[in-house]
């Protein structure tokens, strides 16, 4: 099965460049740079086009790690690999944001609910920005307002937070002002990575559920062909 | 690509406010900036609220707002938001926006944009266009009205009433449903 993977280069730093991507997704082949729908796959039934896009060299994060928190201050170490059989879905956000990041993870809830079966095949995990508000207690019940079985992880440690941020090609800057408020920027992507540790696909902010649910369906049936 | 943990000192006052507070200020549910507005606007001030439409009458037209809704909030989240798409028949603005402090504690109108980094922040504006006759958006990703210090979670189902005040010195309640997702 192949699918044509049309890259949307949306908004993520060090973008592979502005012009539509086609490649075969999955093939390990390094795609070449071409025009749109050239050198689709050949069995057209099962084609589709994927609304994320993937890197000419997708990044490899299968080497970072982090640690896992649970809500009863438990810990454990996690890698950034899917288990087999699974997808990861990777998003840096942080409690405290009322826009993006709601809006980016009810759109994965949606599009999980849209695909049945979905959730049990692929993990969220978010990594916290801003874990010194993010506390355990507060970042794991969050996101399981999301999804059910919800991977937090967490760092006070800035340079590990960095090399992972780095690794995804992420970033995210606080900024505390006289008075206490507290401003976080971050990058808005989310990633999609497979058991390798390598992001198969991106998604840019605003990609919206129907996306999301577009690009787990063809991940999916490529993970495991019907 | 680096991560940054600047300790700003950022003047009072300063425009730009960006998302999300810890301070422990109580008061007013209004913080933007130019909003003292009075009673003694010669605007009507009677308005309209049938499902989430809301209209304003004025001598000009009316104010429309369309597609109101509040996202849902995490039984943690402190912050909120809400979106609608609002039509000015005149050109104005909209200068302030605020709920009950029953709602939340403080209300701010926020632009999310792309910063030089790359990276998407929130910051709060003084003021929205509002082009004569232009439906301007509301949407996740773009503006949104900030609810912060929720006094408790926005339950689906429920409606948020935020009063919105013009420039011109119009006002208008628009009712915002909460709900998982945009309508």
């Amino acid at each position: 099965m192949r699918h044509c993977v049309v890259c949307h280069v949306g908004n993520f730093p060090a973008s592979a460049g502005d012009q539509l991507v086609v490649k075969k997704f999955l093939m390990g082949l390094v795609g070449m740079a071409s025009l749109v729908l050239a050198a689709c796959g050949d069995d057209a039934t099962t084609m589709g086009e994927y609304m994320g896009f993937r890197r000419d060299d997708p990044l490899q994060v299968g080497n970072l790690t982090m640690t896992r928190a649970f809500e009863d201050g438990a810990e454990s170490p996690f890698t950034f690999r899917a288990d087999d059989g699974k997808l990861l879905v990777v998003y840096f956000g942080f409690t405290n944001c009322p826009d993006l990041c709601p809006t980016t993870l009810a759109d994965l809830r949606s599009a999980f609910r849209r695909l049945p079966g979905s959730e049990a095949r692929v993990d969220v995990a978010m990594v916290t920005v801003d874990p010194q508000r993010d506390v355990p207690e507060k970042l794991v019940p969050y996101l399981k307002s999301f999804v059910a079985d919800p991977i937090a992880l967490r760092t006070e440690d800035e340079s590990i937070l960095e090399k992972v941020e780095d690794g995804f090609l992420a970033s995210s800057t606080i900024t505390t002002e006289a008075n206490g408020r507290v401003n976080v920027s971050h990058t808005a992507g989310t990633y999609v990575v497979d058991s390798t540790g390598e992001v198969v696909l991106e998604w840019p902010f605003g990609i919206g559920a129907d996306g999301m649910e577009n690009d787990l369906r063809l991940l999916l049936e490529d993970l495991d062909p019907a | 690509m680096n991560k940054k943990s600047i300790a700003a000192v950022i003047a009072a006052g300063a425009l730009v406010f960006a998302a999300c507070s810890d301070d422990d200020e109580t008061a007013d549910t209004t913080m933007t900036a130019d909003t003292t507005m009075t009673a003694d606007t010669t605007m009507t001030t009677d308005t309209m609220t049938e499902g989430t439409t809301a209209t304003e009458e004025t001598a000009a037209g009316e104010i429309v707002v369309e597609g109101a809704w509040a996202r849902t909030s995490p039984m943690m989240a402190e912050m909120g938001a809400a979106y609608f798409t609002i039509t000015s028949p005149v050109d104005d603005e909209l200068v302030s926006a605020s709920v009950d402090p029953s709602v939340a504690g403080m209300v701010e109108i926020h632009e999310t944009k792309e910063n030089e980094a790359g990276e998407m922040e929130m910051s709060a504006i003084t003021a929205l266009p509002l082009p004569a006759g232009e439906a301007v958006s509301l949407e996740p990703g773009g503006y949104h009205i900030m609810l912060m210090k929720l006094a408790a979670p926005l339950e689906i189902g429920s409606t948020v009433s935020i009063e919105l005040t013009m420039k011109s010195g119009a006002t208008l309640t628009v009712d915002a449903e909460v709900r998982e997702e945009a309508p």
